[in-house]
């Protein structure tokens, strides 16, 4: 695996964190400046019948980066991430008040098909859930739903995929059998792949590493180094070296609150507010 | 820690024996089964042969054994009228009897009535006919032991019965006797045939009988007679001829027999060697001098006409058949040939029960006991054996099991149940192909009508249904299942049938229109504003289908009369069978299909229910986050991953079905038909066991059989079930996902 680095900026260190060597570099505020939004939230607040989730949460996530939430067990992170492909609307106390913009369109709007919107917004859980299905099924899920049957599309866009995510040189020689026969992070990553058959504009990630061994970690992150020219991610992570690894931001909630918002660099090294600075130093969470 | 362990290996014990007890009652059971079944399939046993030289003096020629109920006691007959008696099986002499012959007059013919009447007759060289009676008197003395005392007795008096006026010896004489009947058939040295029918008049007040004699007499017999019988009823008339033919004659009115037909009965180039009737008078055993045994009875055409007809044919024996002797009063009977073999047959079953060769030479005539367990067998050398059999269960056979059997007097060969009837020589009818089919129809109704309805509402309830509401609708379901089938059996017979029956085209109406109506509401649901829809909270929308359903029903219902009145000349079940000639019962597979399929319905219901909750959550969301509809994601992951599960409640479905008795018990006739059709009733095989095992005689050949019809279910469930874990391992290896 050879990524492409975006920039020759070398990486700066991270203190207060022990970050293993990857040989590349997150992106700096510098190469910020020609940002696009992808996804904004105005004013977001969630209630989980009369308790509030999330608390008047502004957060804006640019296009082709990588965005981390970093906090605490129980901040909301997670909740937020659901917000974004409407996830939520499956928990049937759930309520929302606020707006969430995609592309300047509020997908809580009543127009806006969920489906659909999911298509736009992949998403990948914390726990491998592939279908019990084969391997050239579950990938090809995705566009089987919408209606392509045509052998030779599917095939296309299921190698695409998994050549995208980083699995098809483990798999090309047993497509057919069950998805449910690799191991862990093979299952991870058939599970990226597919999300990313269907080309969506973001993808969010939950958590995606808590049930790996550090060798398939490292291969997500680096599969994520490599995504990130093409989709807007945005990663759910209870591990901050993580969020410092493979993140351009990083946001640090607390309580339902979006805390401190700021490229990663700057929120690791100089965080603004005390509770970000507590939070990643380890004095609570 | 010591206790920890302690109560770990205690519990691992138990768990074990628990586990092993199971699995043993469980083949405790299946073995007792096949234990209980097995006697039926064992061959005769014939043993303990005794050989003795007949009774007698020599020159004597047998014309007929016989013997009583104990099988104590034997009788020979000989051709100068001597009867001797001896021990069955020992050859001790046990008495004799001389026939009362005129002076100059010597037996020229001889006659042997239905065995069990014991009414024998001799043809006189004078043209008349003594006919003679064996009477066994049963005393105790005073040890209390049984004494058996044979004498003669002559039921139409000592005096000879003049037949043949012209005083001509008799050449051949059949004999046929009831209680106030006796029926003689006698051919002349001329050539003719007399029919006699004598009636006993007994006078109440002094007890005299007084004789009533018909007759007339019958031209035409062409061809040489070689031997005659009267049927037990004294109705039908059989010459055999000399070479393969019998003419059949119809003497049910003695003042004028008719010919009614001649047949050849056995094969271009053999010729007839024996004849018997069997026990009940039905059936002709017809022996050939090549050794083949067929079977024959009368059978009605369309025109009410009967035709003496080859029924079928028995193994053969080795050499040609001299001797046929028919069992007292199953439908059994023994075959002797000219090499000595003897075979024991029986009918119904086309069975050939054991072979044995007995003495030397030719059988010269042999006799079964009348409880079926002794044989008497003379050889040419003027030699007796006897031999104790052991022949409890004839009837059964694979063929008579499971494949169409041509019983007595029906049109043509069938499957039929009918294990008893009010008279002795009734032949058992033991079919369990009618009671397997029924029991697949039931079960197949029943699943028709539970299948569908617990399977989609097994869907809804766990995937679609909000929580709170599957909380009370599950537990209400489940609980159906714990409604004694009694009550739903009860309900279904006095309740359902009825209105079923009142309400024929609307009940069938039901089904296509109930889903019609159902896809009516949710359209209409659609199309209201979304300001009212809106207000039914998500999941709830099932409820909104009661006010769908119950007034579907009632419509249905009112449909249905006019329906009937326009289509069906206003009564469906007697349109359906006088116009279409389909049988309708009141209780039919419809209501069974209704009543049981209520029954099974929660058993399917609560495990297919189980399977699809359990489909784990991440595997919904991932394809809910794939932009999958619900129904797309349903579809294609839950079902799939559910498919073990929903295939395993069809199963155990379809087991309770199958083994299901008392619904069917109580909401169908019980007949034992062997069709298809929704209108008619059925008779399962556990229903069948529950109505008849209380009245069947303990060790008999019926009560056997039901336990045959109990391992028969026994062995389709554990295939029913076996196959069904067989599909449920291989699914679940295939969409196992947690």
């Amino acid at each position: 695996m050879n990524p492409v680095a975006p920039n020759n900026t070398p990486r700066k260190p991270h203190h207060a964190i022990d970050i293993r060597a990857l040989g590349r570099a997150p992106v700096s505020a510098a190469d910020n400046a020609g940002m696009v939004t992808c996804l904004e939230t105005k004013n977001l607040n969630l209630y989980y019948g009369a308790a509030r989730a999330l608390i008047n949460v502004n957060v804006t996530i640019p296009r082709n980066r990588v965005t981390a939430f970093i906090g605490p067990s129980g901040c909301g992170k997670s909740t937020l991430l659901r917000c974004f492909n409407r996830m939520n609307d499956l928990v049937d106390i759930c309520r929302i008040d606020g707006k969430v913009l995609l592309d300047d369109s509020d997908i809580y709007e009543r127009s806006v098909r969920v489906a659909e919107l999911r298509r736009r917004v992949g998403m990948v859980f914390q726990k491998p859930n592939p279908f019990p299905k084969s391997i050239f099924e579950n990938v090809a899920y995705g566009l089987r739903i919408m209606g392509v049957n045509d052998k030779k599309i599917l095939m296309e866009t299921v190698e695409r995929a998994l050549r995208s995510a980083a699995l098809w040189d483990e798999v090309k020689d047993r497509l057919d059998s069950s998805g449910l026969g690799l191991s862990g992070g093979q299952q991870q990553r058939l599970v990226i792949a597919r999300a990313i058959a269907l080309e969506p504009e973001v993808l969010l990630l939950d958590e995606p590493c808590s049930a790996l061994d550090p060798i398939a970690t490292a291969r997500i992150e680096e599969l994520m180094y490599e995504l990130k020219d093409r989709y807007t991610i945005v990663i759910v992570t209870h591990s901050m070296q993580q969020a410092a690894r493979v993140s351009d931001f990083t946001a640090f909630m607390h309580l339902g609150e979006m805390v401190e918002f700021n490229d990663t660099d700057t929120l690791f090294t100089n965080p603004v507010e005390k509770r970000t600075s507590d939070y990643i130093t380890g004095r609570f969470g | 820690m010591q206790r920890r362990l302690l109560t770990d290996s205690l519990f691992k014990y138990l768990m074990t024996f628990g586990g092993i007890s199971v699995i043993i009652a469980i083949s405790l059971i299946f073995f007792y089964l096949v234990s209980v079944a097995y006697p039926l399939f064992k061959p005769a046993n014939v043993e303990g042969w005794q050989v003795y030289a007949a009774p007698g003096a020599p020159g004597e020629r047998t014309l007929h054994l016989s013997s009583e109920e104990q099988r104590e006691i034997g009788a020979r007959f000989t051709d100068n009228g001597s009867v001797y008696f001896f021990g069955f099986l020992d050859g001790k002499p046990r008495g004799e009897a001389k026939i009362k012959l005129p002076q100059g007059v010597s037996i020229t013919a001889f006659a042997a009535g239905d065995p069990h009447q014991y009414v024998v007759a001799y043809g006189l060289s004078d043209g008349r006919v003594i006919v003679a009676k064996q009477n066994f008197a049963m005393n105790f003395d005073e040890q209390g032991k049984r004494v058996i005392t044979p004498q003669i007795v002559y039921p139409l008096g000592e005096e000879p019965l003049v037949i043949d006026t012209s005083k001509s010896p008799l050449r051949k004489l059949a004999i046929q006797s009831a209680e106030d009947e006796i029926t003689l058939a006698a051919l002349t040295a001329g050539g003719r045939l007399q029919v006699a029918g004598i009636t006993i008049n007994k006078n109440m007040i002094t007890g005299e009988a007084e004789l009533e004699r018909t007759g007339s007499m019958l031209d035409g017999v062409e061809g040489e007679v070689q031997d005659m019988t009267i049927e037990v009823k004294q109705r039908e008339l059989y010459v055999v001829h000399a070479d393969r033919f019998v003419s059949h004659f119809d003497i049910s009115d003695k003042t004028g027999p008719r010919f009614v037909q001649k047949k050849q009965v056995v094969a271009d180039g053999e010729n007839v060697s024996a004849l018997t009737i069997l026990s009940g008078g039905f059936s002709l055993i017809v022996g050939s001098d090549k050794g083949n045994l067929g079977q024959w009875f009368l059978v009605r055409d369309g025109n009410n006409a009967y035709h003496l007809t080859h029924i079928r044919d028995f193994k053969a024996m080795p050499g040609s058949i001299t001797t046929l002797a028919p069992e007292y009063f199953r439908k059994g009977f023994l075959a002797g040939d000219d090499l000595g073999n003897i075979g024991l047959y029986y009918a119904t079953s086309q069975k050939l029960l054991a072979r044995e060769p007995v003495g030397k030479g030719a059988v010269v005539a042999a006799e079964i006991s009348p409880r079926a367990n002794g044989l008497l067998v003379q050889d040419a050398a003027g030699r007796l054996s006897a031999a104790r059999v052991e022949n409890e269960f004839p009837e059964v056979s694979f063929s008579s099991l499971w494949q169409k059997v041509w019983y007595e007097s029906y049109p043509e060969p069938d499957y039929v149940w009918q294990s008893a009837a009010a008279t002795n020589d009734f032949e058992p009818k033991f079919s369990l192909a009618p009671l397997t089919l029924g029991t697949l129809k039931a079960a197949f109704y029943a699943m028709l009508i539970a299948t569908p309805l617990a399977l989609l509402g097994a869907i809804f309830t766990a995937y679609f249904m909000t929580p709170r509401m599957r909380r009370v609708a599950k537990p209400s379901i489940e609980i159906m299942e714990a409604l004694p089938t009694v009550i739903l059996g009860f309900l279904a017979g006095l309740w359902l049938a009825p209105l079923v029956e009142n309400n024929l085209a609307g009940t069938l109406l039901l089904f296509p229109l109930m889903p019609v109506a159902v896809l009516l509401g949710a359209l209409c649901w659609r199309l209201l504003p979304e300001s009212l829809t809106g207000r039914i909270p998500h999941g709830w929308e099932a409820a909104l289908l009661v006010p769908v359903i119950m007034p579907g029903i009632w419509l249905s219902f009112q449909i249905g009369h006019p329906v009937e009145a326009y289509f069906f000349g206003g009564d469906m079940p007697h349109w359906l069978s006088n116009e279409m000639g389909i049988t309708f019962e009141q209780r039919n597979s419809l209501v069974v299909g209704i009543a049981m399929g209520f029954a099974v319905t929660p058993t399917i219901f609560s495990i297919a229910e189980d399977a699809i909750f359990s489909v784990p959550r991440h595997l919904t969301t991932g394809s809910l986050a794939l932009g999958a509809t619900p129904w797309q994601t349903l579809k294609n992951v839950v079902l799939l991953t559910a498919s073990p599960g929903i295939f395993s409640a069809v199963m155990i479905g379809m087991g309770r079905a199958v083994g299901e008795t008392m619904i069917v018990l109580m909401a169908t006739g019980n007949t034992a038909v062997m069709d298809f059709s929704l209108f008619t009733g059925f008779r399962t095989l556990s229903a069948n066991i529950g109505v008849e095992m209380p009245e069947a005689a303990v060790g008999t050949t019926h009560f056997r059989l039901l336990f045959v019809a109990a391992l028969v279910l026994f062995v389709f469930t554990f295939f029913v079930n076996t196959l069904a874990e067989v599909v449920r391992q291989r699914l679940r290896e295939k969409y196992s996902s947690i």
